[in-house]
């Protein structure tokens, strides 16, 4: 599986996300969850040292999960204070979807990364999409890492400078952090503006049509991975009106 | 007593196999002008990310002052070590020049007309103060040079880092930075200049280390 076309992978995530938004019950959700490490498995993607990067967000998750229970009502109830209904069968019901959901979500994500961006780049271009466009898209994935380490070095020369980003309160933070855009908002013009020079010296456009040095060819394997996804998909979504 | 002290210090990035620095001992006094030269990609300015904390040795120690730099937050370095990066346009991040020296001269804790008068005071010595209120990008290669320098020299740090400084100076501003080195100096501060500009090297080093294959030979 980790030889498959770029592709073949766009059309995974689609399915597998377009079912993780139509799915409305907790234990299928679950199952296309647990269906989908197994895709990660098969990839030879590690989904939990993915996961572990992430786990800053953690927090952020819980609450969501806690707000969504507490404030869906029906079902049987479940803890009540003073005649207010807390905890329902509902709200239960309606916090594990969005959990399995978002699992689903971003453990599909994570699919992308088996391939380098070029490839990326390639499939656009070979779904019809503008050479242009799919250009842009490499170019954001480029700078993106760029852009990053940039920031980094600015928060580093203002520590450097005596401010102590750990221990000054929430609401002078944000007076700092918004330092951090100037530079960022000027090197990101710089660049542009160099890469447009670049670009026309290299003869960017300067003929019609495009030729590639490596093309993507869809293989046996794609076809059936392909197939395979595409129709247990369309199954799944339209087993409910079979019935 | 060293200024810095590096004990068998080795470096090497993450996900790379080969180091960029290996077991340095290495100790650095804030007196004289200590200037460390070697070919581009030699890990001159990996060093002096270490000197600062900003990276953290695989193996060894390092002591500002005597105390572990891990020990010791950003903060705290800055105020002891005074690093223009090689390219400083990323340690420029205020709105004008004068807001780029205010920045850190107000975490200096002095009353509030004691630091206007500094910050007044850097501009001048280090003839910004014509380009107050302009936006510090803006500015010349040169001049963002000598503003990221007065900006860290605002903290009055006993010992100054400057990661080649004299690229892209006209020999009239190298001039100038020299100046600007011998002022310090003797105002009892030491420097460490990396640089492979071999004339200023001569002119104004007191002790010459070379970095070859990730240890240094000193000359
Ligand atoms: N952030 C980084 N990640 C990985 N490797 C790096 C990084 N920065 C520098 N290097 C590598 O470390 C070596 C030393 O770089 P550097 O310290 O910048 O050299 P110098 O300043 O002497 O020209 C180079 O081979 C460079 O490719
Ligand atoms: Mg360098």
């Amino acid at each position: 599986m980790t030889g498959l076309d770029p592709r073949t992978k766009i059309v995974i995530i689609i399915c597998l996300s377009t079912l993780a938004v139509f799915l409305n019950e907790p234990w299928p959700l679950l199952l296309l969850f647990v269906f989908t490490l197994v895709v990660l498995l098969l990839m030879r993607i590690n989904f939990f040292r993915m996961a572990m990067r992430f786990k800053k967000l953690l927090p952020l998750l819980l609450l969501m999960l806690i707000i969504q229970s507490v404030f869906t009502a029906g079902g049987e109830v479940m803890f009540s204070f003073q005649g207010v209904h807390i905890l329902t069968t509902n709200g239960i019901h309606s916090s594990l979807c969005i959990l399995f959901r978002l699992l689903t979500f971003f453990s599909s994500a994570m699919i992308i990364m088996t391939s380098n961006s070029k490839d990326y780049v390639l499939a656009l271009v070979q779904l019809k999409i503008p050479y242009e466009i799919a250009f842009m898209v490499l170019v954001a994935l480029r700078f993106l890492p760029v852009f990053i380490e940039e920031i980094r070095d600015t928060l580093v020369a203002m520590q450097l400078r005596g401010i102590d980003l750990q221990r000054i309160p929430w609401r002078h933070k944000i007076k700092f952090y918004t330092h951090l855009f100037a530079p960022l908002l000027s090197s990101v013009m710089l660049k542009a503006h160099q890469l447009a020079i670049t670009m026309e010296a290299r003869a960017f456009r300067i003929y019609r049509r495009r030729t590639y040095l490596r093309l993507l060819q869809y293989r046996v394997a794609d076809y059936v991975v392909m197939g395979f996804f595409v129709i247990a998909t369309i199954a799944v979504l339209t087993r409910g009106f079979l019935y | 007593m060293a200024y810095i002290e590096l004990e068998n210090v080795s470096f090497c990035y993450p996900g790379q196999s080969r180091p960029v620095l290996r077991e340095i001992n290495l100790s650095i006094l804030n007196k004289g002008v200590t200037a460390i030269t070697g070919a581009n990609g030699s890990g001159k300015t990996t060093l002096s990310k270490l000197l600062t904390g900003i990276l953290l040795p695989t193996k060894g120690r390092i002591k500002l002052n005597g105390q572990l730099l891990t020990s010791l937050t950003l903060t705290q370095i800055g105020r002891q070590i005074g690093y223009v990066f090689q390219n400083p346009d990323k340690q420029l991040f205020c709105e004008t020049v004068e807001e780029e020296i205010a920045f850190g001269v107000r975490n200096l804790g002095l009353p509030p007309d004691q630091a206007a008068q500094k910050v007044r005071e850097v501009m001048d010595y280090f003839e910004l103060t014509r380009h107050a209120q302009a936006y510090p990008l803006s500015l010349s290669a040169g001049e963002k040079r000598r503003l990221a320098l007065a900006a860290v020299f605002a903290l009055e740090p006993g010992l100054l880092l400057l990661d080649e400084p004299t690229t892209g100076l006209d020999p009239y501003r190298k001039k100038l930075l020299g100046d600007y080195l011998d002022k310090m100096l003797a105002a009892g501060r030491g420097v460490v200049l990396i640089s492979h500009d071999q004339k200023f090297i001569n002119r104004y080093a007191t002790r010459l280390m070379g970095l070859q294959d990730g240890q240094f030979i000193e000359e």
